[in-house]
């Protein structure tokens, strides 16, 4: 018999948490709306292959299109999902007003935490995750299966930085929702505004999330002239590095803060 | 198994299903893979290959400056006629892809012309009968499998040619050839064996018009100094050792030309991108006589980035046309 005093073991308590909070997360309204929006790119490939690749110049291949749709997927879709998932993850208690029952449990609250926020990686992850990978065939297979070998590297590479931008995005927003009571409005203007600064030249775009994982991507416009100084492109091992410290620093953070702070429910 | 875990686990089998497609796309069908913008009928040329040069035929043909240039070579649609005629090849349309591999030969120690591995859908019969018939000292053997034509045979430098499949077809020194022959009927792939090249190779975007990489030894030739303008007699300006060269281009919507310089270190890299924006500015300089050259001076940037240099230039089609050599216009009749 479990001695009752003593919270469970914290692998224990992350593992029920990580269920819990998985059934919550994957079957639900707002999944159903990230996966349309994350899903745009197969959508696009599917046009493509049905009507594009044949009114399309052939200058534009389907390695250039699957190119852009991987930066617009990393620069925006990504974020916003890991937004919505990561920003809920404590919001949706402290709203629901069920907060104060999940603290009462005898689980360490980082293991509450801990097991959430897998929960939200492990959704955000197979709603992304498939959507790269079927628009990527559905693009590089369209004129045949010979410019297949050639982007498939490019393939796994992808998929890294996507999962390391849901980790990183969804670190910050983890961090935004325990500390604010509304983290959206401050987390949509960190996708939409502060990351723009990526785009600026000199010293700024190295305090963005962006300039670290578009970096790490080989789809690239060609630097032209002026422009290029409003793209850098930064050591990929200093990417990794950055990022991970800030998963680390983000997440120990949250960690902590939901540790120690009390949390008031309003009347 | 909940719901949410079949999903997860359903989420899991496409991305599985996808990478093993996508690993058998690479490893069951090799002549698919390709190293860069290189198809993999080139990793069977020889390991001392020190540069790579690749033309996209179709891209190259299908450009906007191709077109707009093929009416000021009137001749040479004759030329491609004749060229049909006899060997069923019109090279605008069947041709693929041209890589030119070249570095010192391993045997000799001297630099040996090199080798074109030309790709695209051939009337293999028509071209060999050609080929047989043309004459002037052409003979063929049976290498390893493959028919290899000489042309010269027994002669010091004689050149040959082979049909690696009904795809692709490979000129060169006649050694140069049957190594390489050698080595692809041995299922090897010598130029994986180059790390440098391959290295250069994977940095190439696949999709260019044409590429080239090359590394120090093809640079070797190069002047190591340029005569320092304005400096009192013998006063020359060092350049920096470039260790290797990627420059890839494209044709549409401008000519897009990049290039890529690796130096030795940061301090050789700022050195060597001022010496290359002081020749732009003294191009810029002639602008008085021939505005074309300072329009193309400011087409092209120079940047830096730790030990690379970059070289950018984007030039419109207006431009390159006005600096081709027009030709002299002819001269009135005299009147009687």
């Amino acid at each position: 018999m479990r001695d009752t005093s003593r919270p469970l073991p914290f692998g224990q308590a992350v593992r029920g948490v990580f269920d819990l909070a998985l059934e919550g997360m994957v079957w639900s309204r707002r999944s159903l709306m990230m996966a349309l929006l994350l899903g745009l790119p197969v959508a696009f490939g599917v046009l493509y292959r049905a009507v594009l690749v044949a009114k399309l110049p052939t200058q534009v291949t389907a390695a250039d299109l699957y190119g852009v749709i991987v930066t617009v997927y990393i620069r925006f879709l990504v974020p916003l999902a890991a937004l919505f998932y990561a920003t809920a993850l404590i919001a949706d208690e402290v709203e629901g007003k069920t907060l104060t029952y999940l603290l009462t449990r005898p689980v360490q609250r980082a293991a509450i935490l801990t097991g959430k926020f897998a929960a939200c990686l492990a959704t955000t992850l197979s709603l992304s995750l498939p959507s790269l990978v079927l628009t990527f065939f559905l693009l590089t297979t369209a004129r045949g299966w010979g410019a297949v070998g050639a982007s498939v590297p490019d393939l796994f590479r992808d998929m890294g930085v996507v999962a390391l931008a849901l980790l990183a995005y969804g670190a910050l927003f983890t961090l935004l929702g325990v500390v604010l009571k509304r983290p959206m409005i401050p987390g949509l203007l960190f996708v939409f505004v502060w990351e723009l600064v990526a785009n600026l030249p000199g010293y700024l775009p190295r305090f963005t999330l962006t300039a670290y994982l578009r970096s790490l991507i080989r789809h690239r416009p060609p630097a032209e002239g002026f422009s290029e100084m409003f793209g850098q492109v930064l050591p990929a091992a200093l990417c990794l590095e950055v990022l991970t410290a800030l998963v680390i620093v983000f997440l120990g953070a949250s960690v902590w803060i939901f540790s120690t702070r009390e949390y008031v429910m309003e009347q | 198994m909940t719901r949410s875990r079949w999903v997860v686990l359903g989420s899991s089998v496409v991305v599985t299903a996808g990478a093993l497609l996508a690993m058998g796309a690479i490893y069951l069908s090799p002549a698919r893979a390709a190293v860069g913008p290189m198809p993999a009928e080139g990793l069977i040329l020889p390991a001392d290959t020190r540069f790579v040069v690749g033309l996209d035929v179709r891209r190259f043909v299908q450009s906007e400056l191709y077109a707009t240039s093929e009416g000021r070579r009137a001749m040479r649609p004759q030329a491609f006629a004749e060229l049909e005629e006899r060997t069923g090849l019109n090279p605008e349309r069947d041709l693929d892809q041209v890589v030119i591999a070249g570095g010192p030969s391993a045997a000799s120690g001297r630099r040996h012309p090199g080798l074109v591995l030309v790709s695209g859908r051939f009337d293999r019969y028509k071209l060999s009968r050609a080929i047989e018939t043309s004459g002037k000292g052409v003979t063929w053997k049976d290498h390893q499998g493959t028919t290899v034509y000489m042309f010269g045979e027994g002669r010091k430098g004689a050149d040959a040619a082979a049909f690696l499949d009904d795809d692709t077809l490979l000129f060169g020194s006649q050694a140069a050839v049957e190594g390489t022959i050698a080595s692809r009927a041995g299922g090897k792939a010598p130029l994986r064996a180059n790390s440098t090249l391959m290295a250069l190779l994977e940095r190439v975007k696949p999709g260019s018009t044409f590429w080239m990489v090359g590394d120090q030894t093809l640079l070797s030739n190069l002047p190591q100094s340029v005569p320092a303008p304005g400096g009192s007699d013998g006063a020359s300006l060092q350049l920096p050792a470039v260790q290797n060269l990627i420059v890839t281009g494209d044709l549409d919507p401008q000519i897009a030309l990049d290039a890529t310089a690796d130096t030795a270190d940061e301090a050789a890299a700022r050195n060597l991108a001022d010496v290359v924006r002081g020749l732009l500015a003294l191009a810029a300089l002639q602008g008085n006589q021939k505005p074309e050259l300072k329009e193309l001076a400011s087409a092209v940037s120079v940047s830096t980035e730790v030990n690379q240099v970059h070289v950018n230039a984007r030039i419109p089609h207006a431009l390159f046309q006005s600096l081709q050599p027009k030709k002299t216009a002819e001269s009135p009749g005299v009147a009687r």
